[in-house]
């Protein structure tokens, strides 16, 4: 049985109808439109799908759209400001961060979580920060490398 | 070889920025409109023949829109892989759509299409299927044996393909060796893990005409097989080629059962239909096969290879697909052709049990056989205390020898000592301590592995494909569209192609834009697979290119007062040779050849040129001449925690002779997600299955454990050996899949030296190590 809630995703309050079962991910994909979080597993194993609550990174495969209601979401269509990118995808560019890109915005929705809280974060605050994201073209340094170059760029 | 200016610079990616902001063009993405969802009901039996099949309830259900049954599909017996024909002589077409009988657990029975994928679930469990249950058998030495279960009948004791490679004398040489070793090596089965699930949405005209999105590595082997299987005329598919896909590593080389399903929903519907894996079907749909290889080499005194003999056994699972074609591969590059020995003889068999099917995986057999003869060659030095690094310089082939694939071809830009010598001194390699030295817990060791000789394609493999075809057209604001077949994978054949392209039409990088290709529209290519896109589809696009640029410089000629040959291209510019001010912006000469023939002027109407007109653009279709070796060599340095068996890669260094670099970081990035993939397979990574159904237990990434970025060592050094390769475009010739070949080895090797353990199983996990050092 569906119900009506509203969420507030970028900025905008959307008026939506979910059943209880409705995974975050899929609103934003099938309802919202919003591709640019990904399916990878479904399953909360690959990081493929991840998006920002109340500035938190969480797997939207993972949570029940419902329990996000009066809760702030951030995607990748939500990321940096007045046209321009946000430093994380311009470091992402700029230092060969991207192969396949299939993992990479939900990468860097984990990694906006870390340089909200840690200015400067050093290699292994980095990697933890990103130990939810699998990729399996990069080998991660170069993504390690763009999030350093994006902290720097933002200090 | 000419001044290069585009190549050998890391340009961005054409296709970053796209990436970074939300990645639209996925095939993932694509919907169209009165789009169902389709779903596959699979087998729970690993060998069972289905006595009937009730699809009545499930017909019913609200939403539910077609239903496929076995009795619904051709029953065209197929090989899926794209990159040969689907009848050809060396493979095994052993696959239907749908059959009525089941050989492996998690084998398609049915299809329901439905308005929503949920609906489509939903159906699947209202299909009553009864099954008979046959013996089944998931041990390949166990399915060779007499009384086995027949998995398909005609084959003698389950052996699909049975290859025997012999040169020189092997009994003989092995009488006049002077030490001789033995050694079985395991590989285990693991999946490529690409991050886009396999998905496909097929749509289907009055006419039975059939459009296909997926997520795939080869446009035109999907249109053959599908085409194929569905016993229609190839002219009847066209096959949408992905912006990018997110990921293959050869696990999209071979047509799934969705393109096909999907296609007979689609035609039964008259609306497109949409089948997206899940991560589990992901699992068991393609796979790297296990190999068991038995390997005995017989050494002279001075420590040369004087014979070998290997024989491998392949589990290709339930049907041979790969599996036929990858014991090959493993047989001449992952063993006999590594390195120059007389006399050798190899026994290959490809070997069908009721496992889940195999398939491509990056490095195609040769991971199984580096794990084998690498390994092996550690074990030779230790035990006749020969350097490792020496021992291999004084057993590899020397630049300028014949290609020992290709005689007729010479190992023209060949510089694999030159690899092991600058690599071992990066590591420091003088400093090694004997194996098992280090004292307290935590102990240290370094080890190397090898691909001392690759391919950059597949020229002079049976029955493959290899040839390419590009379109280059130039535009009136001077850039250049490229369209080719070849299908980005995330490994960067976009830059690689457009950066080819600039160059040799004296254009920046980012003035040449890869834009759209389907089936219809653009020459045939192979796969994106072998190593092969940098050289083979390089070189197609460099004289598609080269083709454009002639046509531009017949026109700019005429304007110039110039002949073509006296004129050439630079930042954007047809000059004079020599005479670098009398110039014309290429955007100029292409707004000539596209103006109108006859132009109005205060004269009335003048004719210009008729010579000069159309649009200028360039085609070629074509196979590359040679199939030139590149080789690999890698150090690694672990830590081994002898309490816990837990392994730390501290150090990783690669070299590689690829001839001329393209895109440095592209370059680097192929080494450092190649190291990823190698060091899961050598550690950690194993699809598991229920030994008594076959069934894989392994259904997602919290079961299936590949390396995150906290296992991943903080530093991979690429070294790149350039050389210039004479048939290769602006010299490239091939990097990508010895990347994931050699870390296995070398870590194993590493580990050995460390501990003083060998482990001849993948995965090397703590509880083996533990098992070496006799703590479990």
């Amino acid at each position: 049985m569906k119900q009506l809630i509203s969420l507030e995703i970028n900025g905008e309050v959307h008026e939506l109808a979910v059943a209880p079962q409705d995974s975050l991910l899929r609103v934003l994909r099938e309802d919202l439109g919003l591709i640019g979080t990904k399916k990878g597993c479904d399953s909360g194993g690959c990081g493929s799908c991840t998006v920002n609550v109340e500035g938190k990174a969480v797997y939207s495969c993972m949570t029940y759209a419902m329990s996000v209601q009066d809760r702030p979401i951030v995607t990748i269509e939500g990321v940096g400001e007045n046209g321009k990118l946000d430093p994380l995808q311009q470091a992402f560019i700029d230092a060969g961060a991207v192969q396949c890109g299939y993992c990479t915005c939900g990468t860097i929705m984990a990694a906006r979580e870390l340089l909200a809280t840690v200015s400067s974060p050093d290699e292994e605050q980095i990697r933890h920060a990103i130990a939810g994201n699998l990729c399996r073209c990069t080998g991660y340094q170069k993504i390690v490398d763009a999030i350093k170059l994006a902290a720097a760029n933002s200090a | 070889m000419t001044n290069r200016s585009v190549l050998g610079n890391s340009v961005p990616r054409p296709d970053a920025l796209d990436k970074v902001t939300g990645g639209k063009q996925f095939p993932v993405n694509v919907v169209l409109p009165g789009m169902l969802h389709a779903k596959l009901l699979r087998s729970p039996y690993p060998h069972a023949r289905i006595v009937s099949i009730d699809a009545g309830a499930a017909e019913k259900l609200p939403g539910v829109k077609a239903v496929l049954l076995p009795q619904d599909v051709p029953q065209r017996k197929y090989c899926p892989v794209y990159f040969v024909p689907t009848l050809a002589p060396s493979m095994v077409q052993d696959m239907l759509i749908m059959s009525d009988t089941v050989r492996y657990a998690g084998q398609p029975v049915a299809a329901v299409a439905a308005t929503s994928a949920g609906i489509a679930e939903q159906a699947l469990e209202l299909i009553e299927v009864e099954y008979e249950e046959l013996p089944a058998v998931f041990d390949p030495d166990a399915a060779m044996a007499d009384g086995a279960p027949v998995i398909h009948a005609g084959t003698e004791k389950n052996v699909a393909v049975n290859p025997v490679i012999s040169f020189g004398d092997v009994e003989a040489a092995f009488e006049k060796a002077e030490h001789i070793f033995e050694g079985t090596y395991q590989t285990q089965r693991v999946h490529t893990c690409y991050m886009e699930p396999r998905v496909c949405v097929v749509d289907s005209d009055v006419a039975g005409n059939l459009t296909v999105h997926s997520s795939m590595q080869h446009l035109f082997g999907l249109r053959e097989k599908l085409a194929f299987a569905l016993d229609m005329p190839e002219g009847k598919v066209k096959v949408i080629k992905p912006a990018y896909i997110g990921g293959g590593f050869g696990g999209k080389l071979d047509i799934g059962y969705i393109e096909p399903v999907a296609a007979l929903l689609s035609l039964k519907t008259g609306r497109p239909v949409r089948i997206e894996q899940t991560r589990y079907e992901d699992f068991i749909s393609t796979t790297r096969n296990p190999i068991k290889v038995y390997l005995k080499t017989g050494i002279s005194k001075e420590g040369r290879f004087v014979a070998r003999y290997a024989e491998s056994t392949l589990d290709c699972g339930a049907h041979a697909t790969h599996g036929a074609e990858v014991i090959n591969v493993h047989g001449m590059f992952g063993i006999l052709l590594t390195y120059p020995c007389p006399d050798q003889h190899w026994e290959g068999k490809t070997v069908y049990t009721n496992n889940i099917i195999g398939g491509g995986y990056r490095g195609y057999g040769s991971p199984q056989g580096a794990f084998a003869v690498e390994s092996q060659i550690d074990e030779i030095c230790e035990e006749l205390g020969f350097d490792p690094v020496e021992f291999r310089l004084n057993n590899s082939y020397q630049q300028g020898d014949p290609h020992p694939f290709n005689p007729a071809a010479k190992l023209d830009s060949y510089r694999f000592q030159d690899c092991l010598q600058q690599a071992a001194e990066r590591i420091d390699w003088s400093s090694r301590k004997p194996a098992g030295s280090d004292q307290g817990v935590r102990k240290r060791g370094i080890g190397l592995g090898c691909q001392p000789l690759w391919v950059s394609g597949c020229v002079g493999f049976p029955d493959i494909y290899e040839h390419s075809g590009a379109i280059v057209k130039l535009n009136r604001d001077g850039t250049a569209d490229l369209s080719t077949a070849t299908v980005d994978l995330g490994s960067g054949q976009i830059t690689t192609l457009c950066m080819i392209a600039a160059e040799e039409l004296g254009l920046a990088a980012d003035q040449v834009r890869m834009t759209y290709a389907d089936t219809d529209t653009v020459p045939f290519d192979a796969p994106s697979h072998a190593s092969r896109v940098t050289y083979s589809a390089g070189n197609a696009v460099k004289a598609a290119a080269g083709e454009a640029k002639q046509r531009l410089l017949e026109v700019a000629g005429g304007l110039l007062e110039a002949g073509p040959d006296d004129l050439e291209v630079r930042a954007g510019m047809v000059c004079v040779k020599g005479s670098p001010d009398v110039k014309i912006r290429v955007a100029d000469v292409v707004e000539r050849a596209e103006a109108p023939f006859v132009v109005m002027t205060e004269e009335g109407p003048q004719p210009t040129n008729l010579a000069e007109k159309g649009t200028i653009i360039g085609l070629s279709s074509m196979a590359p001449p040679a199939n030139p070796s590149p080789a690999t060599v890698e150090f690694v340095e672990v830590e081994v925690d002898t309490e816990t068996g837990q392994v730390d890669v501290l150090r990783v260094v690669f070299a590689h002779d690829l001839g001329k670099l393209i895109h440095p970081a592209g370059a680097e990035g192929q080494v450092e997600g190649g190291f990823q993939q190698g060091m899961g397979y050598a550690l950690m990574e194993n699809l598991v299955f229920d030994a008594d159904s076959g069934a894989c237990l392994s259904s997602d990434f919290l079961d299936y454990k590949m390396p995150t970025a906290v296992e991943m060592p903080v530093k991979i050094e690429s070294i790149f050996i350039e050389s210039d390769e004479p048939t290769g475009p602006f010299g490239a010739k091939s990097l990508s899949e010895p990347c994931v070949t050699v870390p296995a080895p070398a870590i194993a090797n590493a580990i050995y030296n460390a501990t003083g353990v060998r482990v001849r199983e993948l995965p090397i996990t703590p509880e083996k190590i533990l098992t070496g050092l006799g703590r479990l």
